[in-house]
């Protein structure tokens, strides 16, 4: 077998090596080739590396630097997987793009390298053993995609890439607080060393260190993170950066970033149940995510373009996993984090398919695209299978996911207790709330939810094709992906695999800490 | 190794945080951009001369490391990135605001009593040291918050953002005398990246909008 310290370094020094060669690689085919090359080390590395943790449960490498256990592999199979079938399908985007002349040959140079930085950085920010290390590396993502998502340089962009890179920076400067209040308490129990931030050291203590501080230490982070997940209120710059962006690098953004960002808060909150009852992280994130749900369902029945129409639709996932992992225990966060993975697959279909369609129309309002059974029939299937999905249903995997979410809310019994800020400043939830009430309330957002997206939808999939558009499509390796993820989904709805489940079963005990 | 005694160390020390607490304000108050750039300058050196004085005094010696990279970073290099910037740009004053000054000032003084108010159960817990910086420390996060909503320029709304990460800053040394290397040196280079970001960018947005001006981006509205 080969030496868990060499497999880390190489998906580490992978994207790294890719971001530097592509500064000096000219030819459009040779960077594509690249691209992809180095998403199947990164796949086969993370292959093995899930091996080793199947084997060893956890361990750390590279001296203490990196540690890796379930609940990492689980995170990292997500980024490398919905990667890879990124970069086939950013293939044929940019080919496209560059036989309409819509992105100059150049262009792509810029765009290769910042890529794979943002990849390095959402690898390190899942590997990393210390929630410093895992802050800068969130926030290097930030800084990566800023002129990834302003790619095409149209004065909404640079809108939209401002109010992502202001947002997201104050976030994460609040989840850099929050980060220095853990590293306060924690040194209060370990010394002042450089481990302390470090998980392998903080895990074992957490139950000993101060409740006050990691509480606070936990608002700020959640907040902070909570910008980068676009939980509500957090969420203004989602929208627009999402819909601004290149479809791939939405594709990456909605899949795999915000997958990152829960996966960090979840890091935290395994720490901070420890010393303070599981209810004060749980109630926060069942409040938080509630509200996402809620005010994503809502806004979604307003939409007008379809791209922001899936963001939304990304908020509202968010919102449920939180609540998932706000209601705990073993099915909550089974539930939750599966939720992760199937909505990182069916947001990246939506994305690429919505893609296609933009690159078909160009235009990104809803009633303006019609017809396109007949104008893209692949795509459309996809269309409306990552459609379907979305809104929960069955066969596709997100139907099960979200299902356990509910249940677990059905088997909660509420146990509120309050907590301070300062002195006068007490948040008291009464304990006579029912999670039969919010289950309802779930239900109605859901069914607006399931009416506001199969309109739209079937409205753009049937009608007549506007004039002037090209019709037909033909089979291309672009097209790949699609399958695989339509193929992935339906898979997991009917059997989830045993390995993948195992997994899955495996970080959950991570996450509550058993 | 040190030889003042605690509490004068621990005076000079609240002394230092309490003049970039100071410098805040005078942030708020100041409606020409460039002198807006040389109080963040200002700032940063009262900073590293907080830092430089919690190294001397407990003799833990990354923090001087913490405070030459403070010095060079955020006192001389993005000062200078910044001022380039509005020279180009040839903005020099900021004619409105979302909140007027006299307003701005009250609020932030709000703010400061919020921060001791939410740090106030947890500052026992603190080294005698530093005890008190933790709360002006959360009060400068607060304000460089308030700095970047109140504010409509790019500069601006940038040094707000720079205000914040002094105020981490001194959070880190003052709670916990610094965090560990890799994590501080991690911090500056981010920093140190989102600076020329930002300078790339505002360029980009003269360009295309023909101001700095970010309330003019008005297209993507609900």
């Amino acid at each position: 077998m080969p030496d868990e310290n060499h497999v880390t370094l190489m998906v580490l020094a992978a994207p790294v090596v890719a971001a530097t060669l592509s500064l000096f690689i000219k030819n459009i085919r040779t960077l594509h080739g690249l691209n992809v090359m180095t998403m199947v080390i990164l796949v086969v590395a993370d292959l093995v590396l899930w091996a080793t943790v199947v084997r060893e449960e956890s361990f750390t490498a590279l001296g203490n630097v990196v540690f890796i256990d379930s609940l990492s592999i689980f995170i990292l199979s997500i980024v490398v997987g919905v990667g890879f079938s990124c970069s086939i399908y950013l293939w044929s985007y940019f080919d496209d793009e560059a036989i309409q002349q819509l992105v100059q040959p150049h262009r792509l140079w810029t765009f290769f390298p910042l890529y794979h930085v943002f990849l390095f950085a959402m690898i390190v920010a899942t590997l990393a053993n210390s929630l410093g290390v895992q802050w800068v590396a969130v926030e290097a993502t930030t800084l990566a995609t800023v002129f990834l998502i302003t790619f095409f340089k149209s004065r909404e962009s640079l809108e939209a890439g401002w109010k992502y890179l202001i947002l997201c920076s104050v976030g994460i400067a609040l989840a850099l607080f929050g980060t220095v209040l853990t590293y306060y308490s924690s040194i209060r129990v370990l010394g002042e060393e450089n481990a302390a931030l470090n998980l392998t050291s903080l895990l074992p203590v957490a139950a000993q260190m101060d409740g006050h501080v990691l509480k606070l230490a936990f608002i700020f982070i959640l907040v902070g993170y909570g910008t980068k997940i676009g939980l509500v209120p957090m969420h203004t710059w989602l929208p627009e950066a999402y819909s601004e962006a290149p479809a791939p690098v939405t594709a990456m953004l909605a899949g795999v970033l915000e997958t990152v960002a829960v996966y960090v808060v979840l890091r935290s909150k395994s720490i901070v149940d420890q010393a303070v009852s599981p209810g004060f992280t749980g109630n926060l994130l069942i409040l938080i995510g509630l509200v996402s749900f809620g005010t994503a369902a809502l806004f979604i029945l307003i939409q007008r373009d379809y791209k922001r129409l899936f963001a939304y639709s990304s908020i509202e996932h968010m919102g449920l996993a939180m609540l998932g992992f706000g209601i705990g225990g073993p099915l909550g966060t089974f539930g939750g984090l599966w939720h992760l993975l199937n909505h990182a697959l069916a947001k990246s279909l939506g994305f690429f398919a919505v893609g296609n369609i933009f690159r078909r129309y160009r235009t990104r309002q809803i009633h303006e695209v019609q017809g396109m059974a007949k104008v893209q029939p692949i795509t459309a299937i996809a269309f409306l299978a990552g459609g379907l999905a979305l809104v929960g249903m069955p066969p596709f995997s997100l139907f099960n996911s979200e299902l356990l979410v509910i249940t677990s809310l059905a088997q909660m019994t509420f146990q509120f207790d309050s907590f301070h800020l300062g002195r006068f400043l007490t948040i008291t939830v009464s304990h006579e709330i029912r999670s039969l009430g919010i289950i309802m309330i779930i239900v109605l957002f859901a069914v607006a939810l399931f009416g506001g997206f199969i309109y739209r939808l079937t409205g753009m999939v049937w009608g007549t094709p506007p004039a002037g558009v090209r019709q037909g499509e033909a089979w291309h390796i672009g097209q790949l992906p699609l399958a695989l993820s339509v193929l992935a989904l339906v898979w997991m709805g009917f059997s989830l695999p045993t390995q993948v489940e195992a997994l899955l079963q495996r970080a959950t005990d991570v996450v509550i800490g058993r | 190794m040190p030889t003042l005694p605690v509490n004068i160390g621990s005076y000079l020390v609240n002394l230092c945080s309490a003049l970039l607490l100071l410098t805040c304000f005078a942030i708020v108050a100041q409606r020409r951009l460039m002198a807006c750039v040389d109080l963040f300058a200002l700032q940063s050196g009262f900073l590293a001369v907080t830092a430089t004085l919690v190294a001397y005094l407990t003799g833990i010696h990354h923090i001087y490391l913490a405070a030459i990279l403070t010095i060079a970073i955020k006192a001389i290099i993005l000062p200078r990135i910044l001022k380039k910037i509005v020279r180009q740009l040839n903005v020099q004053r900021e004619v409105s605001m979302y909140v007027n000054i006299p307003t701005g000032l009250l609020i932030c003084g709000g703010l400061v009593i919020l921060a001791f108010f939410i740090t106030q159960p947890i500052v026992h817990l603190g080294f005698l040291l530093t005890q008190d910086s933790l709360a002006i420390a959360l009060a400068i996060v607060l304000i460089g918050f308030f700095i970047m909503v109140s504010r409509q320029k790019a500069v601006t709304q940038v040094i707000g953002f720079l205000v914040m990460e002094n105020g981490l800053f001194l959070a880190a040394t003052a709670a916990a005398y610094g965090m560990p290397l890799m994590v501080e040196l991690g911090i500056f280079f981010d920093v140190l990246v989102a600076g020329l970001i930002v300078g790339i960018y505002t360029h980009q947005i003269q360009e295309t909008f023909g101001s700095v001006d970010t309330s003019r981006m008005k297209a993507l509205k609900e």
